[in-house]
């Protein structure tokens, strides 16, 4: 059974089709990309998946169990996290609460017992520690130690999404959906994070959806590519397969001007 | 290739077609009922009823006009608004009761409304400097000193005065208290004018007066009015004609400036989207101390045809608080940041207040509705920002991600 | 130092400064006067209600404003239940009380009487009633509290906090009701409500505690870091698995709690429950409080109270019958100050011109009125007095404005305070490895990569000596991030802060 089943999603705005008949699957353990023009409705796509927006019609299941009118957070329950285009960090936390949050769900102690302190909460809180620096340890030493107490909001561009890769990983869930992982990122920092999503990858064992712009990034790391246009599927198939594609280069290209020579290229 | 599509999709439920004739229905067969079934009361009572609730909906529009414009454009829930409305009242009170005044306070009076006239001119010549805006403010000043000292107000002078100077404290509230926290969160805003709020209830209380004031100045327009209708007598009074008259005026005018002029169209830009505006070059400031100058101006008519309507004025800690918060009700049922809204809105909300407590008469054991009145306004503010935020003609704002 | 070490410290040092207030508190109760004692008194009640205002307000970052509501909850259910029989019988002849003998008889006191617990009925342990009472009360307003966190789950930010005054005010309305008077007693209200518990400093001063120390744990738990990360970032959270509508219905009900808790103790306080004396300026209070303690910090909400408290308590002498020529010597004088205020801010500013024509009009305004009064002391127009009703509420409401205004969050912002911070503990002082690190990474030379390599981008080992132009790490943690906007800065114009305001 495939991880993710998309079959047929539509949802709209007012008159504006944000995805048409989009079908695909994620089969477990593998790192799929989403890529397309700018508005092309992959952002969207993350949204319906993650219960952000509801679709008009078509259905979302993870491990064959129906996602279509799930809250976020029952989505989160289900396993699939996510990260944000722009960061959405809770900035003037520290990056160890920033990774705890996410933890929270799965509590099962209930909340007077963590104003008593009982030894069970006290068990608890010191495994979500541990799950938290787990998590951090993918980055290296970057978040650690000092930066554990740190508010968010001083750290570095590149630390605060790799914050949020940790904080998408602390949520329990098996599969993730980075939006833009990269963005931001200068090619040393971007070099690094492809090499962290594929450990996330082999030694976290998730499933990974993923946005991206950087095509160096997608080809190096992708085991399938899923192109968007206009919110539909113009191409699925290998990175070497996809970027070759006719449709796929018109769409991020525009047509080719000697395909009909009497029509003048508008600008 | 264009992916704007224009199909209906699902067939929408028509809300507006339900609501818009099933309540117009079951009010005419409940007056039915109360008229020829029970006979508590007659047709007339009900034309009455009408009558007062286009008088309380116009009231309430006009308040309401100020709150909807500075949320549009600064997102800000003025809670002090209804305040202004209480000084705008007590400040018509005190120009048309009592003799002229002495020349100290005259000219303490003049020099503020004529800091008015000047921001007024400031606003239309661009500079608080400019020849013209200088020589109107000293020209107004003189004439002002003049008026003030020798004559005693009479209403009309004493409505406009009070436009002016509830006007003046509007833009000296958005200087010194909104605007160094443009840019800050909106809650931080909101807390702010609750305080700004508090301290105007309580410096009312000091400054104006701890007690109920009657509120009569001389006119002809309070005078009582009766006719017969369908078989019954409606008690009024020739307020009828002129608080709906002077609103309409005054909305048209409000209309007229925010469509037609350059500053109403930067207001509409700003409202649009603020920074861009300034960006295009707009003193985006300038603009919301217009909207605030605007807002108060109404909002002290409203004041001063309020004090006619009831005939007195209550005490000001709590005078405005409550007139404040049902028109800013009024504002979010018409679709706040809407002018058309907020007169619909208040118009509604008149109608349905007067209503709610007409048709549900003490019968009986039954004590009639008449006691849950202002909780009435609260629970319809609760219900239609739960129900439906956008309003009647607003635009819904939801968050993206 | 030990983990453990430091806690038996902190808890000792804890101990320790609660023995000290005991003192004091045993000091100011035998020899500080009735009025040293109100207020303490007071303080505590009040602390109670802006603690547990803190934890919707601070914590989960929603401003409500119906806490008079919930307060007043509590003290009618409190009143309703501990009355004595003497005062009951006294409703009953009452023509105008809607007050019905079932309504009369429900009392803590028939309870006990019912189950057979006589012995709880005597004068010496009215105290157990007392806890009865406020503890129903507490959870009555609890079920309020639930009801109003309900629309927290559609509605965000001003929209919710209207909704919320909304509320409170239904409460206090609808309380002179037909439809509830007969539990309030309507307009009247209740007399000869015990005060032996409102105004002890003993019972205000524990329950606070118990009330602080719940707020802190529940901050520093698990629950209260979903609860900030709400306040944080919404949408964030909820996709990080928080359930919102559970944690803030949550939040509610447990702030509602401990509001009717105080709003039990405010009746005993003022020895009577009346719907005045659950006007929103309660609220007003405790959100002044807040602002000037710091949005979120249980500490700093306390210090906020005390300032609240001084002012309500001490600040009657503003209120006093005082001379014309004396108010006109103020009013000249505080002109006169903005005046010099404006010159300065422009000076310190270099705006020019430094004397602003407004300047100079407000600086000859101050100065003819000082002048006036006082050389015009004999003249007509000062012969009178005048006294100012309501100047303690005014002050508080510009202390807000100008708290807004130029320090929006508060003294102590959102930190607690801390024996870690107290002691002057460094726990930031970073360690060679850190040291090594944070060299690798600011090491230009390291940044030049090509994306495409595959080599581990971490060096296998990390020393000083990797790194010769480091930047030093002395502003470590206190450099604030360029892009951070800082709030009431701008003079002009400012967007606002991004979406995450905009949606409700």
């Amino acid at each position: 059974m495939s991880m993710l089943s998309v079959r047929n999603l539509n949802k709209s705005f007012g008159g504006l089709q944000a995805t048409t008949n989009l079908s695909f699957d994620v089969e477990p353990g593998e790192i799929v990309s989403v890529i397309g023009p700018n508005g092309a409705g992959k952002t969207t796509l993350f949204n319906l998946i993650t219960g952000v927006y509801t679709p008009d019609s078509g259905s979302i299941e993870l491990e064959g169990r129906s996602l279509v009118g799930m809250r976020p957070n029952q989505v989160v329950d289900a396993g699939i996290a996510r990260t944000f285009q722009n960061l959405r960090l809770f900035t003037n936390l520290s990056v160890l609460d920033n990774v705890l949050i996410p933890q929270h769900h799965q509590l099962k102690v209930p909340w007077w017992q963590a104003v008593l302190r009982t030894p069970s909460y006290r068990k608890a809180e010191a495994h979500m520690h541990d799950v938290a620096m787990e998590k951090l340890a993918f980055f290296g030493p970057r978040l650690m130690s000092f930066r554990l107490h740190q508010p968010v909001y001083v750290l570095s561009y590149a630390n605060r999404r790799r914050t949020e890769m940790a904080r998408a990983m602390a949520t329990g869930a098996k599969m993730l959906l980075l939006d833009e992982p990269s963005a931001g990122m200068n090619p040393k920092e971007t070099a690094e994070i492809t090499q962290i999503i594929r450990r996330m990858r082999d030694e976290g064992g998730y499933t990974i959806l993923l946005v991206e712009h950087k095509m160096n990034l997608v080809g190096e790391i992708s085991d399938r590519v899923v192109v968007l246009d206009y919110g539909q599927k113009i191409a699925e198939g290998s990175y070497k397969d996809v970027v070759n594609d006719e449709k796929v280069l018109e769409a991020y290209l525009g047509k080719r001007a000697d395909d009909d020579a009497s029509e003048e290229v508008e600008l | 290739m264009a992916a704007i599509t224009t199909t209906a999709g699902r067939r929408a439920i028509p809300w507006g077609w339900i609501f818009g004739l099933g309540i117009p229905a079951l009010v005419l067969a409940r007056i039915y009922y109360l008229v020829n079934v029970v006979e508590v009361r007659d047709y007339a009572f009900f034309i009455g009823a009408m009558v007062q609730s286009l008088q309380l909906g116009s009231l309430y529009a006009l308040i309401a006009l100020g709150y909807t414009m500075v949320y549009g454009i600064i997102r800000l829930i003025n809670f002090a608004h209804g305040e202004v409305f209480m000084v705008g009242a007590f400040i018509s009170y005190f120009l048309f009761s009592g003799a002229p005044f002495a020349l100290p306070w005259a000219l303490l009076w003049s020099a503020v409304l004529a800091w008015g006239v000047a921001f007024i001119l400031n606003l239309w010549r661009g500079s608080m400097t400019h020849p013209t805006v200088i020589a109107g403010g000293l020209v107004a000043f003189a004439a002002l000193t003049f008026l003030l000292s020798t004559f005693q107000v009479n209403w009309v002078a004493a409505l406009l005065l009070s436009m002016l100077f509830t006007g003046v404290l509007g833009v000296v509230i958005d200087r010194v208290a909104y605007r160094p926290l443009r840019g800050a969160p909106r809650i931080s805003l909101l807390i702010t004018a609750i305080a700004v709020s508090f301290l105007l209830q309580n410096t009312g209380l000091i400054v104006f007066t701890r007690n109920q004031t009657p509120f009569r100045p001389e006119t002809d327009w309070t005078a009582f009015l009766q006719f017969d209708v369908l078989g019954g007598t409606v008690y009024t009074s020739r307020l009828m004609f002129l608080i709906p008259i002077l609103t309409a005026v005054l909305v048209t005018a409000l209309t007229l400036f925010v469509t037609r002029t350059r500053l109403g169209k930067a207001m509409r830009a700003s409202a649009q989207d603020a920074e861009t505006a300034q960006m295009m070059g707009i003193n985006v400031n300038r603009v919301i101390a217009t909207t605030f100058l605007l807002g108060s101006m109404l909002a002290a008519a409203g004041g001063f045809l309020w004090g006619l309507n009831f005939g007195s004025l209550n005490q000001p800690a709590v005078m405005g608080i409550l007139p404040g918060i049902k028109a800013f009700a009024a504002a979010v049922i018409g679709g706040i940041g809407s002018l058309p809204g907020a007169v619909i809105g208040g118009l509604l909300l008149g109608f349905l207040e007067n209503f709610m407590t007409a048709l549900f008469p003490r019968q009986g054991d039954f004590p009639g509705l008449t006691e849950f009145k202002d909780t009435f306004a609260f629970a319809l503010l609760i219900v239609v920002l739960l129900v439906r935020p956008s309003g009647i003609v607003g635009e819904d704002l939801s968050e993206k991600v | 130092m030990s983990d453990s070490r430091t806690r038996l410290r902190n808890v000792m040092l804890t101990l320790g400064v609660g023995a000290i207030v005991a003192v004091l508190l045993a000091l100011v109760e035998g020899n500080g006067g009735a009025k040293l004692n109100d207020t303490l008194a007071l303080f505590a009640i009040w602390g109670i209600a802006a603690l547990s205002l803190n934890l919707v307000n601070g914590t989960t970052g929603i401003l409500s404003l119906g806490h008079h509501g919930f307060m007043l909850i509590g003290g009618y259910v409190t009143s309703l239940l501990i009355v004595p029989a003497d005062v009951r019988e006294r409703i009953a002849s009452q023509a105008r009380s809607d007050m019905t003998p079932f309504t009369l008889s429900l009392s803590v006191e028939n309870a006990f009487n019912a189950v057979g617990l006589q012995a709880l009925t005597t004068p010496e342990t009215l105290w157990v009633r007392f806890l009865v009472a406020l503890l129903v009360g507490g959870f009555v307003a609890m079920i309020f509290g639930l009801i109003v966190g309900i629309p927290s789950l559609r509605l965000k930010g001003d929209y919710l906090a209207i909704v919320t005054f909304g509320f409170g005010e239904i409460i206090r309305l609808s309380a002179s009701t037909s439809l509830f008077s007969p539990f309030t007693n309507g307009a009247l209200g209740f007399a000869g409500v015990p005060n032996d518990f409102g105004k002890s400093i003993w019972w205000t001063f524990a329950i606070l505690g118990l009330t602080l120390f719940v707020m802190t744990k529940i901050k520093f738990s698990s629950f209260g870091r979903a609860l900030q990360g709400i306040r944080e970032d919404e949408i964030a959270a909820e996709a990080m698995g928080v359930n919102l509508a559970r944690s803030k219905v949550l939040a509610f009900a447990i702030s509602a709690f401990f509001a009717g808790i105080a709003g039990g103790l405010w009746v005993s306080y003022l020895s009577a429950a009346r719907l005045d004396f659950f006007l929103f300026f309660l609220t007003f209070f405790f959100l002044v409080a807040i602002s000037v303690g710091g949005t979120g910090s249980y500490t700093g909400v306390l210090m906020g109270v005390a300032v609240v408290v001084f002012v309500q308590q001490y600040g009657d002498p503003l209120e006093k019958t005082y001379g014309l020529p004396v108010w006109f010597g103020v009013i000249g004088s505080l002109i006169l100050i903005a005046a010099a205020g404006g010159w300065l801010y422009r000076k310190t500013r270099r705006m020019r011109p430094v004397l602003h024509p407004l300047v100079v009009v407000l600086g000859l305004i101050g100065l003819g009125t000082l002048l006036f009064a006082i050389f015009g002391q004999n003249s007509p127009a000062l012969d009178g007095t005048f006294q100012a009703f309501g100047m303690r509420r005014i002050l508080l409401a510009v202390l807000l404005i100008v708290i807004m205004a130029f320090r929006p969050e508060g003294i102590m912002s959102r930190a607690e305070f801390s024996w870690a911070w107290a002691l002057r503990e460094r726990k930031d002082q970073p360690s060679d490895e850190e040291r090594a690190q944070d060299a690798w990474l600011s090491n230009p030379d390291l940044n030049r990569g090509s994306a495409t390599s595959s080599e581990d981008p971490l060096p296998a080992s990390l020393t000083a000596e990797d790194a010769p132009n480091a930047v030093p790490f002395l502003e470590r943690g206190t450099k604030p991030d360029p892009d951070e906007p800082r709030y009431g800065e701008g003079r002009d114009w400012q967007p606002e802060q991004d979406d995450e305001e905009e949606g409700r």
